[in-house]
């Protein structure tokens, strides 16, 4: 699905230049639930921000089915991720003005899709997650589970093959927690490739794979056995 | 302590939201100066006439005159005889004066002036009081030898040398007179209606020939003056004027056997502190002002008021939000509400005083064109209580702009605020800085559709075809004083002579400078009772044809053909020979012809001499000629007679081409060559023509400036709204690029969001501004039709549409192309 090579970022601010990413290899098959861990300041977010497009690399390849996106522009990175990825974050970034429903259909309203399909769809994925009884709810009435249900529905409704998770339970307690992971897990057997990004070893379990960053360097290369 | 930390905190706030703090108070400086400069104005208008010890008591006649068929005719002069009547009538009329502007050659030893002189009576000097700097003013109009002068043209007579009991000669062009100077008076203020250079006293003996100065009912030449025991005098005066006009008016000669004066004229009077915004008519030794406009504009100055200080509140409350930490922390530590009310209104009153500051700085730099597009000489006077009115203008504008955004601010709850993510602003201040946004546009739409319908009346005005060709005619004046009307044949031949004149003529009136002559004309057969009543001008040879005016039918002036006119002299000898006629289109449609060359070879009856001579001559209509705008366009025109001037006149018009300065160049020459003690007085008739609407043309240029003061300020404060609310939806629009909007997508949502108010005020602004405008277009006669209202609200909306989105757009831009993650990152 994808293939990460020679991978390196960093940040300059004023004279200090700061390695985010320094070499990296990666390499993720189709279906995967990538786990990745490591200390706060690792590189985990700005590797994950760099597998959705949101960031380019400093140097190094990255191939996304094939494609070298590396040096491609804004725009074009836009039009790939749009149709190949979705997000979850911790803070769930709902859009406070818009309700339930209106912020699960934002996923499809730049995919030029007819507006009846876009409500069936929203509608089905609502259910999928179990909140179609809140759908007209602002986001400040949810709870933080809820939200990120809402999160996750938004995540898939577009039925992109990938889905990044950064801390997608960081601001849930455990129970909350548990459940989102159920669902990721769940999203994963029907064929979603999952990476996921989280402070949690128990949470990381539900993965079928765990990469652990350190100092912006992959410490834990070796494919973990599939048992 | 505290207040040390306030302003402290105030300060770095100032400082650290450099944008912010410069739009708010750019914006607050700009309405604070327009303000002030609007003030000035209107102070200026209220304040004519209001200093004369007397003011309240002194009071001037008016007269109308209603002629069937015709508008009616309107002066702020008053009969000559009626002095007299008003003071026998009217044992409340304490004191009554005739002011009469006469221009007579002023000669000084081997100078000669030509100077408005007022011809009062004697009662003036005790009416009015007056400042003497020398001489003593109870005895300085005892005889008709004496004159008084103001210090400046005692000053341009006899330089530093003592003036009283100096002598000096008055050619009044009728009669010659030595004067000796009695007393030198300050001089004249700006702010009066009656702006005296020098006086003289009216002695009606000298006059005896010329009754139409101060002895005739139906000429109105000078201007009445008249003082009464107290002020509500006037009213019984006024609501008596019917009656005392039936006793003393001659009969009118028309309107048949049972008319009464009061029937065709209406006398009224008016105080003095008025006149200068509520007297209609003309007459006039100055201009005056309009109260309608010193309405509009002291309106105009509230909106811009109103527009800052909204701008004022929307950014504050704007930006409370960011500061709502600070709030939280203040409050945790224990500042209580009124504490940070008082923070917050202090803060605001601060940044008031800088924008005052800099006002202060942008209204002196306008000062000088202000009162160029006004004609008047204001200024501030930083050593009066002006300063204190304008620092407590600041002050209340602070506190209005501040108090909202305190309450707002100081109301926040800590807990809330400080648990973060959570949006500290109530939908009810996002509701009402939309509706302030609404309400800003709203003012500065209507003021653009308003200045831009009196521009279009403008270029109508000046585009509309007047019947004349206005370029290119040198107009040279005075040459009706006798000294140069002996010489009238030889000046014509002369000037004619330069080869950049095509054509030459002279007449008594050029359009933008007329006067209201009228004549009554009856066809044959018809009885005198109902004669018509018709406008009369005197135009030499050729006048036709060097003004370009179309000849509809038959032929004019030709001293090749023994045009002569008819002197009343050889009417009075009995002679009764029949002479020719020019009439204008109007006339003989009033005169039932159905088309022009119907009326040719017509006769026509007109009174001559004075009204009880009953003398009459026979004129054969031998051309009529198109209607002609003489006047500006709010007259219509009225039909109308032109006599032939064979030999005077008070103008000679030369039509030229080429280089004006030139020929101006020339003709001075000629004219120093041949009129020794006479200056050279010309223009040019476009000038003349403008002139007309110098009173628009001020306002429109006023109009337009401060309605695109009022434009810009709203658009500073749309800038800093557009750019906090990007700022604010940083996180909204980070979600959105991250679900697949692009850049355009991004922008295209914050252009609706602003477009959404200018619409809104769109939809407010026009039916107002349509009404207001299509009543103002009323006062002209000819005038654009009311659809270009619409058409130029139209555009005045696009144009303000596209204002806010080149306001927005760039920040917009900038924001939606920020990185997403940037905005999404955890707290």
């Amino acid at each position: 699905m994808l293939k990460i090579q020679n991978l390196s970022k960093s940040y300059r601010t004023e004279n200090v230049e700061t390695t985010a990413l320094n070499n990296i290899d990666i390499e993720i098959n189709k279906g995967e639930f990538i786990a990745i861990m490591g200390p706060s300041g690792c590189g985990k977010s700005t590797l994950l921000n760099t597998i959705g497009m949101l960031d380019s690399p400093t140097s190094g390849h990255y191939w996304f089915n094939d494609e070298d996106v590396a040096n491609y522009s804004e725009a074009k990175l836009a039009n790939i991720r749009k149709h190949n990825i979705g997000f979850i974050f911790q803070s769930f970034n709902l859009i406070d003005e818009l309700t339930v429903r209106e912020n699960i259909e934002l996923a499809l309203l730049y995919h030029n899709i007819p507006s009846a399909e876009r409500k069936e769809r929203v509608e089905k994925v609502m259910q999928q997650v179990g909140i179609s009884h809140r759908a007209n709810h602002m986001p400040s009435q949810l709870s933080g589970g809820q939200q990120q249900r809402v999160a996750v529905a938004r995540a898939v409704v577009g039925d992109q093959s990938m889905i990044l998770a950064d801390e997608p339970t960081g601001n849930l307690d455990t129970q909350h927690g548990h459940e989102v992971m159920e669902m990721l897990q769940e999203l994963n057997a029907n064929g979603k490739t999952i990476v996921m990004v989280t402070h949690s070893p128990a949470h990381a379990e539900f993965a079928t794979r765990t990469i652990t960053l350190l100092d912006g360097q992959v410490v834990e290369p070796a494919l973990k056995a599939v048992s | 302590m505290l207040i040390y930390n306030y302003l402290l905190s105030g300060w770095r706030n100032i400082n650290h939201n450099k944008l912010f703090s410069s739009i708010n108070i750019l914006g607050l400086a700009i309405g604070l100066a327009a303000v002030t400069l609007i003030t000035l104005f209107v102070r200026s208008e209220l304040s004519y006439d209001t200093f004369w010890k007397n003011a309240d008591t002194l009071h001037r006649s008016h007269i109308v005159f209603k002629i069937p068929g015709r508008d009616p005719f309107k002066a702020v002069s008053a009969p000559g005889p009626l002095i007299h009547a008003l003071k026998k009538d009217y044992p409340q009329v304490t004191q009554a004066s005739r002011v009469a502007s006469i221009s007579p050659a002023i000669i000084v030893g081997a100078e000669t002036f030509i100077q408005p002189v007022s011809l009062v009576d004697k009662d003036f000097l005790t009416m009015f009081d007056l400042t003497s700097l020398s001489g003593d003013l109870s005895n300085a109009l005892n005889d008709p030898h004496s004159l008084i002068l103001t210090k400046e043209l005692a000053v341009k007579y006899f330089g530093q040398e003592d003036p009283i009991g100096k002598t000096l000669s008055l050619d009044y062009d009728y009669f010659k007179r030595d004067y000796k100077i009695t007393a030198v008076i300050e001089n004249s203020v700006s702010n009066t209606q009656l702006p005296i250079k020098a006086l003289a006293l009216i002695d009606e003996n000298d006059w005896t020939d010329r009754t139409s100065l101060f002895a005739q009912w139906f000429s109105v030449n000078a201007q009445l003056y008249f003082q009464t025991k107290k002020p509500s005098d006037l009213d019984h005066i006024n609501a008596t004027f019917d009656d005392f006009s039936n006793r003393n008016f001659p009969k009118l000669p028309i309107g048949g056997a049972d008319a009464k004066p009061s029937d065709f004229i209406t006398l009224s009077a008016m105080n003095i502190k008025d006149l200068h915004l509520h007297a209609v008519g003309s007459g006039e030794m100055t201009e005056r002002g309009n109260a309608t406009r010193v309405f509009i504009f002291s309106a105009i100055a509230l909106l811009i008021l109103i527009i800052a200080i909204i701008n004022f509140m929307n950014l504050s409350t704007a930006r409370a939000s960011q500061r709502s930490k600070e709030v939280s922390l203040r409050k945790v530590m224990g500042a209580s509400r009124s504490n940070l009310i008082f923070q917050f209104l202090g803060e605001s009153v601060l940044v008031t005083f800088i924008a005052l500051a800099i006002s202060i700085g942008l209204v002196e730099i306008a000062l000088p064109f202000y009162n160029e597009v006004l004609n008047k000489e204001l200024v501030i006077n930083y050593a009066s209580t002006d300063m204190l009115q304008i620092t407590g203008l600041a002050l209340i504008v602070g506190i209005l702009g501040g108090l909202y955004p305190a309450f707002v601010l100081s109301n926040f709850r800590p807990a809330t605020v400080l648990k973060a993510n959570k949006s500290a602003e109530s939908s009810a201040s996002v509701k009402l800085r939309a509706i302030l946004v609404v309400m800003q546009f709203a003012v500065s739409i209507g003021l653009f559709i308003s200045t831009a319908v009196v521009y279009s009346q403008m270029q109508y005005a000046d585009k509309m075809n007047p019947g004349f060709n206005k370029d290119n005619m040198l107009l040279v004046h005075r040459i009706g004083l006798d000294v140069v009307s002996e010489k009238l044949d030889m000046l014509v031949k002369e000037i004619g002579k330069d080869p950049q004149v095509t054509a030459i003529t002279w007449s008594n009136e050029t359009p933008g400078n007329t006067n209201q002559n009228n004549t009554m004309i009856r066809l044959p057969g018809m009885s005198k009772d109902d004669a018509l009543l018709m406008g009369q001008r005197g135009v030499g040879y050729d006048f036709f044809a060097t003004y370009e005016i179309k000849v509809l039918a038959g032929r004019t002036y030709q001293k090749e053909r023994n045009d002569t006119p008819l002197a009343t002299a050889q009417i009075r000898e009995g002679a009764n020979r029949k002479s020719s006629i020019v009439i204008n289109s109007s006339a003989a449609r009033r005169l039932g012809f159905n088309s022009a060359s119907d009326a040719l070879g017509q006769s026509i009856f007109t009174s001559r001499g004075n009204p009880n001579e009953n003398l009459e001559a026979e004129l054969e209509i031998i051309g009529v000629v198109d209607d002609v705008h003489f006047e500006s366009l709010r007259a219509t025109i009225r039909p109308e007679i032109y006599n032939l001037n064979a030999t005077w006149g008070h103008t000679l018009s030369a039509r030229f081409n080429g280089n004006p300065d030139t020929l101006k160049a020339n003709v001075e020459a000629i004219w120093g060559n041949a009129i020794a003690n006479i200056p050279f007085s010309y223009s040019f008739l476009r000038q003349d023509v403008a002139d007309m609407y110098k009173t628009e043309q001020g306002q429109a240029k006023m109009f337009a400036a401060f309605s695109g003061l009022a434009i810009f300020i709203a658009c500073l404060g749309l800038y800093g709204l557009a750019n906090f609310t990007a700022t604010r939806r940083t996180k909204e629009i980070g979600i959105r690029k991250v679900m697949g909007a692009s850049v355009f997508d991004i922008v295209k949502l914050l252009l609706w969001q602003f477009s959404k108010p200018v619409i809104i005020a769109n939809i407010i602004a026009w039916p107002i501004a349509y009404w207001a405008m299509s009543d103002w277009l009323q006062l002209f006669v000819y005038r654009i039709d009311n659809s270009y209202i619409l058409l130029l609200s139209a555009i005045a909306g696009i144009g303000a549409l596209i204002i806010a989105w080149v306001t927005v757009t760039t920040n917009s831009v900038s924001v939606a192309k920020a990185n997403p993650i940037k905005a999404l990152r955890y707290e």
